[in-house]
């Protein structure tokens, strides 16, 4: 088994690609991601019309405003003039005309919101007001690109392996079929866990990221996560019979895996398809995620879905093993 | 004049091929000492009574279907031990078919394989066999020597033992200097010499060779050659595929396929007797008036 893993490791070291792939590309888009959720300071560009004084003061304090004196035509105007909104009041009440949602316009009601802020305090339970979008979203990015990159290695290389033929000759030494599993996993565990370490550690050093509960569980759930992807790569990888067919599964086992990762709350799914969330590994991984990095909860509290993670290793190992009998019949 | 006539033919084989020059020459006799010589040391170590052991092998009225497409049907051959024996037959034959059959990658409908007795597939078994794909199976990301010690290590061989192998053969194809160099940066001919010793590493007693010398040029084919007659002259099994029918000449015994049944199966030197002007292409025209079979 050990020989497996050695292999995987070498055969990585001499291939400064897909090293680069496994540990730069994550801590790219982690960066992106914190540039496009994190906060922008983006300030608002208000026209305002007819609104008390008020109002007027309370919207400076977040806004550039520009008082008119008559409503123009409201479409061509914010088109034109590069105005996110437009408020006015008249006897209906308050107007607030802005062309669609965006981030820009969600400001807009902020702003509007911070009006009367002395009168409104909000607070949440388990976050802070200074954190930003991916702060409250940080455990499903975490799940699904450490579940992404390792999926798709583990799954090539496994490709590669019966294209080249090498997994025959390999299959053709006394070796046991549950050794070669064993040792892909395992090969691919330490990589997947090193590049979790790696992604975990830069996420909450460098980006800063709010993790409320322990840092040491963060990381074990996404070591175990990684794992989980080995064995679905593996999996994928002994129905496709080419590169081209593992990308074109790529699509099928990851996009219904995000549904599942905490996005949407589940509850929300008709027909009771948000039962079929157990079949999803990013399910188990990005839950328990959630409950260490927003609610700070321990491991009494998540072990069911760790002990569902492991369950779900441990079936894909069994079948990837059994699956392995179309290669050699012993 | 019977007697000197196989003298010339080899002289004229080896001394004054107009290809490869003085040079060569003399380099072939080197290397083949060499490899003769790595044999000897072999013979002569820890494990010279499993070396002793010659392994036959029985073909039993083998059949395979894909679906409904018929790919062998009613095989039966035996190879005897120490010897070469030659599955000819153009692609799409079933010789790759059969010698998965063999080491037991698929199963047969109908019929069994005897090793040594032993039904197949065995694990056992498979430790004395060495297999080389016809793809070069190789690692592209690792090392010729690297390459070769994994596929050591899988075999459970200790590490010296590996070393010491590794350093040998990789002499006798003359991928000694190269042996660190990536597989991706090799050319053709290197990764099959790489693929050949990688199949060799643990000394195995049978050798399945599905079709070692394809895009070989004609110097290495020869090499090639050489080294599976010195180790067939140490008593180890060869099972061959090949669509070049002049390589039949290289073999013990041969057998043609066609559409998976062998359509005659004997002695080279006997299947040489049959032909009229000696060219073995002839028999696979025999009791057939199909002209199209092509071969490349």
């Amino acid at each position: 088994m050990f020989s497996i893993t050695k292999r995987i490791l070498a055969q990585i070291m001499n291939d400064k690609r897909s090293l680069a792939i496994l540990f730069v590309a994550p801590i790219l888009i982690f960066t992106l991601l914190y540039f496009i959720l994190g906060d922008s300071g983006y300030i608002p560009k208000i026209t305002v019309y007819n609104v008390s004084e008020s109002v007027l003061t309370g919207l400076e304090k977040s806004a550039v405003v520009e008082v008119t004196d008559s409503l123009p035509e409201l479409k061509e105007y914010v088109k034109t003039q590069g105005q996110d909104a437009i408020i006015w009041a008249d006897q209906e009440g308050m107007h607030i005309y802005m062309l669609d949602r965006n981030s820009k316009t969600s400001k807009v009601l902020k702003a509007f919101q911070d009006i009367n802020s002395s009168s409104i305090h909000i607070s949440y339970e388990y976050a802070t007001n200074d954190d930003n979008q991916l702060d409250s979203l940080s455990f499903v990015f975490l799940g699904v690109i450490s579940f992404f990159f390792v999926f798709i290695l583990s799954g090539m290389s496994f490709v590669r392996e019966r294209t080249n033929q090498t997994l025959e000759r390999m299959l053709m030494a006394p070796i046991r079929r549950s050794t070669v599993i064993g040792g892909y996993t395992f090969g691919y565990g330490i990589l997947s866990a090193m590049q979790s370490v790696v992604i975990f550690l830069f996420s909450v050093y460098v980006l800063k990221l709010h993790v409320q509960g322990s840092y040491i569980l963060c990381a074990l759930i996404m070591i175990i996560m990684s794992l989980a992807a080995v064995s679905v790569g593996a999996l994928m990888s002994i129905f496709a019979n080419n590169e081209l067919q593992l990308v074109q599964f790529i699509p099928i086992v990851l996009i219904p895996q995000i549904f599942f990762s905490g996005l949407i709350p589940l509850d929300t799914i008709p027909y009771g398809l948000g039962n079929l969330c157990y079949f999803a590994p990013i399910y188990y991984g990005c839950t328990a995620l959630q409950k260490v990095v927003i609610y700070g909860e321990g491991i009494e509290i998540i072990y069911p879905w760790i002990l569902g993670l492991l369950t779900m290793i441990g079936i894909l190992f069994i079948l990837n093993t059994f699956l392995l009998k179309k290669y050699r019949r012993l | 004049m019977h007697l000197t006539l196989p003298f010339l033919q080899t002289v004229k084989r080896y001394c004054f091929q107009p290809v490869c020059g003085e040079m060569y020459n003399v380099k072939f006799i080197f290397t083949s000492t060499l490899w003769a010589g790595f044999l000897h040391s072999n013979e002569k170590g820890a494990d010279a009574q499993e070396w002793g052991v010659f392994m036959r092998i029985e073909i039993r009225e083998i059949a395979k279907k894909y679906k409904n497409n018929v790919v062998l049907e009613d095989i039966s051959l035996t190879v005897e031990s120490g010897k070469i024996y030659c599955l000819l037959g153009a692609s799409g034959s079933g010789k790759t078919t059969l010698l998965r059959i063999i080491m037991g990658a698929i199963s047969a409908e109908k019929g069994q394989v005897l090793i040594d007795g032993i039904k197949m597939p065995n694990k056992q078994m498979l430790a004395q066999i060495g297999f080389m794909p016809q793809e070069d199976a190789l690692y592209s990301e690792l090392s010729i020597l690297q390459n070769m010690k994994f596929f050591a290590g899988i075999q459970n061989l200790k590490k010296e033992e590996i070393e010491k192998s590794a350093e040998g053969l990789l002499q006798v194809v003359g991928l000694l200097s190269e042996k660190n160099k990536l597989v991706s940066n090799c050319s053709g001919g290197m990764k099959k010499r790489a693929s050949l010793v990688t199949t060799m590493i643990h000394k195995p007693k049978i050798l399945i060779l599905d079709e070692p010398t394809v895009g070989i040029d004609p110097v290495l084919r020869r090499k090639i050659w050489a080294y599976l007659h010195s180790l067939r002259d140490n008593g180890t099994t060869i099972i061959v595929t090949t669509h070049a029918m002049d390589e039949v000449t290289e073999c013990d015994n041969a057998a043609l396929l066609r559409n998976g049944k062998i359509i005659i199966a004997d002695s080279v030197v006997n299947l040489l007797k049959k032909t009229e002007n000696g060219k073995i292409e002839d028999l696979f025209f025999v009791d057939t008036k199909e002209e199209s079979v092509c071969f490349q």
